[in-house]
């Protein structure tokens, strides 16, 4: 940069947008270099400059002075380097700007103001701006997948074998039940249970397909279903309760016929366990009951992956889940404790998950950790050993990938919801 | 320096997460402290260019007893204890009779036949390990803020209990149960049975377990589990054959119910699954600080975590395990018993 003594005018105002105080530019649209530094507190007073100041000029008298006092040192420095060099015999001449050039002064450089040293700073590329905080890894999901449908299989499995050990109504009646009493049986409700059911498992599919961490959010719903089952296999199968009303048709025994009891657990697989689908002929699968699982998980998982203002859609859930459960009550499909248990089970197991997934504290093993002791706690650490690094996953939203081709004229959105609020 | 004080604040990786202030110890002895300052100041005088900073003490103290929330949390637990046998004696009346209500299929009883003295095995199993616990809790310096926990989660599992017991009625689960005789609306007899039951606790060997009905879950499980837990929780790592022995007798007391035919397996399952469940969760929402001020932490969601703010609000640290004479009087409380174990585990 030349120095200030021999700037133009144009010198002046070029100086004073780098500045970045173009306000001025036009007012002191003649001045030179000299004019520039013999401006003081008094010019500022008078027109023109006092329209155009909104400080009388303090920041610009404050950088002229800074100019001032570079100049004088840059005049001294050069007078220094040039008897140096004399002395030295050096042909690198040191520029003010701290480069060394072969000689030439380059009056072309960069005006940058008053930052005559320009010094380079190696800002280290960090790795994990370029990794994904939340890696996608479809293989886990697919493990999770699979663990979830060997659960079901495990279950239809276990339901068929009970089945056989049910003690028939007339020698085994139902058990006393409080809501049994005070509630006779209604006969429709049993199918409005399970509309919720496949209402609420659509939604939630919708859901999902919308959200942007598709792979995380699908395996933690994989696992939590799956070991939900789990559960339920142990329950159902050490202990057998009688049919919960005279109502049921059970269908007849096959001792020990393998055929026909495998096409029989196909049958259910096939139907999902629903009666509407004609698929829920077996008895003994009531401790407990796996449609409250189901319809509270839905809702916890809705709920949880859902922005918060919308509130209304909460509501609608929250009422599709509960009129669900009420019902399988009041068909008399399920004594009382299986609800209760299948609900306790549900609400623990999610927030307990969901807990651990959130606090990077829990995912470690130590003392003051008892939640490692769960038997699942492996099986946590390999699914969830990636995400969270930094945080909840963000409920984030994107229109799956089969549909973004084809609006390609739509803005793509993704909101990203504070937790906090 | 290495005391057993030091479990929470020595731990290099904070299990609490947030750096440990160097408060004062509470094992350490005025004695030794006053020695500790002394020193101090006699090096002071010699290097006369030192400077004194006056550190701000810690915020007092950071395990308080507080010994009337323990209180509190025993009233819990014995109104859950009068509750659970006034319940026990409203179901007895709606058990079927065992010629109706044949007991139920159960995979253990298909293999196992009933051994008539197993439940006795069981009773004084549990007996000794209460006793066993209550000896250990008495010895513990902060014996209010773990008999407070003890409390509140005996009166929640037997308050579950009893909403279990309740909305649904097993039958017997075997032909071998003697049942007292129903008193279809007696009250007067049936307090006198809830007496009879509280006064002997439920224990058979008492004679005070006449009542059937109050199969799910079974309470006897309950209390071997949670006595267990706590043992273990709350004494030295390194008695690992005080773990073991105590392991022992709670499984030993657990499968002599069902060898008993006392109980169906369903109702030990749940009673271990249930149990095991709430004492992580109270006790890994009660060590890691960070959790209770986290906003992510769906551990506040329980009906009872109001009750667990209140009593757990000024507990700041995980509870140390430091024993002390019953009767306190600061210097004569062991020092460092537990010391093999300060170590980070």
């Amino acid at each position: 940069m030349k120095e200030v003594r021999l700037w133009t005018a144009s010198d002046v105002s070029d100086w004073l947008t780098d500045e970045g105080m173009q306000e001025y530019m036009d007012a002191l649209r003649n001045m030179d270099g000299p004019a520039l530094l013999r401006l003081s507190e008094e010019d500022f007073k008078v027109s023109p400059l006092s329209l155009v100041t909104g400080d009388s000029g303090r920041q610009l008298l404050e950088h002229i002075e800074t100019l001032r006092f570079t100049s004088h040192m840059k005049a001294h420095k050069n007078n220094n380097h040039e008897n140096s060099n004399q002395a030295n015999g050096h042909t690198g001449i040191t520029l003010a700007n701290g480069s060394v050039s072969n000689g030439k002064i380059l009056n072309g450089c960069p005006k940058n103001g008053l930052h005559s040293k320009a010094v380079r700073i190696l800002i280290p590329s960090l790795p994990e701006q370029e990794r994904t905080p939340y890696p996608t890894e479809w293989f886990k999901t697919g493990v999770a997948f699979l663990y979830a449908l060997s659960c079901f299989l495990t279950t239809t499995v276990v339901i068929s074998v009970v089945h056989e050990r049910v003690p028939p109504k007339e020698e085994s009646p139902p058990l006393p039940d409080k809501f049994f009493d005070l509630f006779d049986r209604v006969e429709w409700a049993f199918s409005i249970c399970e509309i919720n059911g496949m209402l609420l498992v659509g939604l939630w599919f919708t859901q999902w397909l919308l959200l942007k961490h598709r792979s995380i959010i699908g395996r933690r719903f994989f696992f939590i279903v799956g070991t939900l089952y789990l559960y339920r296999c142990v329950t159902m199968y050490v202990t057998t309760l009688p049919v919960p009303g005279m109502h049921f048709k059970c269908s007849p025994k096959l001792f020990g016929d393998w055929e026909a009891q495998s096409r029989r657990v196909m049958k259910m697989m096939a139907g999902g366990g629903l009666s509407i689908t004609g698929s829920h002929s077996l008895c003994g699968d009531y401790l407990y009951s796996g449609h409250t699982v189901m319809l509270t998980l839905t809702y916890l998982f809705i709920k949880e992956y859902s922005p918060r203002r919308f509130w209304w859609y909460h509501w609608i859930c929250w009422c599709l889940s509960a009129v669900g459960i009420f019902c399988i009550l009041l068909a008399h499909d399920h004594y009382t404790i299986d609800v209760v248990l299948a609900y306790f089970m549900t609400t623990r197991l999610f927030w307990w998950y969901h807990t651990m997934a959130n606090q990077q504290a829990l995912k470690e093993i130590s003392t003051g950790n008892l939640f490692s002791r769960v038997w699942w706690f492996s099986p946590f650490q390999y699914f969830e050993s990636n995400s969270n690094v930094r945080g909840i996953v963000p409920r984030n939203y994107q229109l799956p990938f089969l549909w973004q081709t084809m609006t390609s004229a739509w803005v793509k959105y993704s909101k990203l919801d504070s937790r906090e609020s | 320096m290495a005391s057993s004080d030091h479990q929470g604040n020595k731990d290099p990786t904070n299990t609490d997460g947030t750096p440990s202030p160097g408060t004062s110890c509470p094992v350490h002895s005025h004695a030794a402290e006053e020695a500790k300052r002394n020193s101090l100041r006699k090096a002071l005088v010699r290097h006369r260019d030192y400077v004194k900073i006056s550190v701000p003490e810690g915020k007092g103290n950071r395990l308080p007893s507080e010994w009337w929330k323990t209180f509190i949390a025993l009233f819990y637990a014995v109104l859950n204890l009068v509750l659970t046998t006034v319940i026990i004696t409203v179901v007895h009346e709606r058990v079927p009779p065992k010629e109706s209500s044949p007991p139920l299929p159960d995979k253990f009883f298909d293999y196992i036949d009933r051994v008539q003295w197993a439940f006795t095995v069981t009773e004084v199993n549990g007996m000794v390990l209460v006793s066993i616990w209550s000896i250990q809790l008495l010895f513990h310096r902060y014996k209010a803020i773990i008999a407070r926990r003890y409390f509140f989660l005996l009166g929640t599992l037997y308050m579950y209990r009893c909403i279990t017991m309740y909305v649904t009625t097993l039958p017997v689960p075997g032909m071998h149960m003697v049942c007292a005789p129903k008193l279809q609306g007696d009250s007067q007899a049936k307090l006198q049975r809830v007496l009879q039951l509280l006064s002997g606790g439920g224990l058979s060997i008492t004679g005070s377990h006449l009542l059937c009905g109050d199969f799910l879950y079974s309470g006897h499980t309950v209390i071997l589990t949670l006595t267990y837990l706590f043992l273990k929780e709350y004494s030295p790592r390194s008695f690992w054959w005080y773990h073991l022995l105590c392991w022992l007798t709670a499984a030993v007391g657990a499968v002599c119910i069902l060898v008993a035919h006392e109980h169906y397996s369903v109702d030990v399952v749940v009673a271990y699954f249930i149990t095991t469940r709430l004492f992580y969760w109270y006790h890994t929402m009660a060590n890691l600080q960070t959790l209770k001020c986290s906003p992510n932490n769906y551990l506040t969601h329980t009906w009872w975590n109001p009750v667990f703010n209140f009593f757990e609000r000024n507990i700041q640290t995980q509870v140390p395990c430091s024993f002390c004479w019953p009767i306190t009087w600061p210097p004569a409380c062991l020092k460092n018993p537990c010391k093999k174990y300060s170590m980070v585990q």
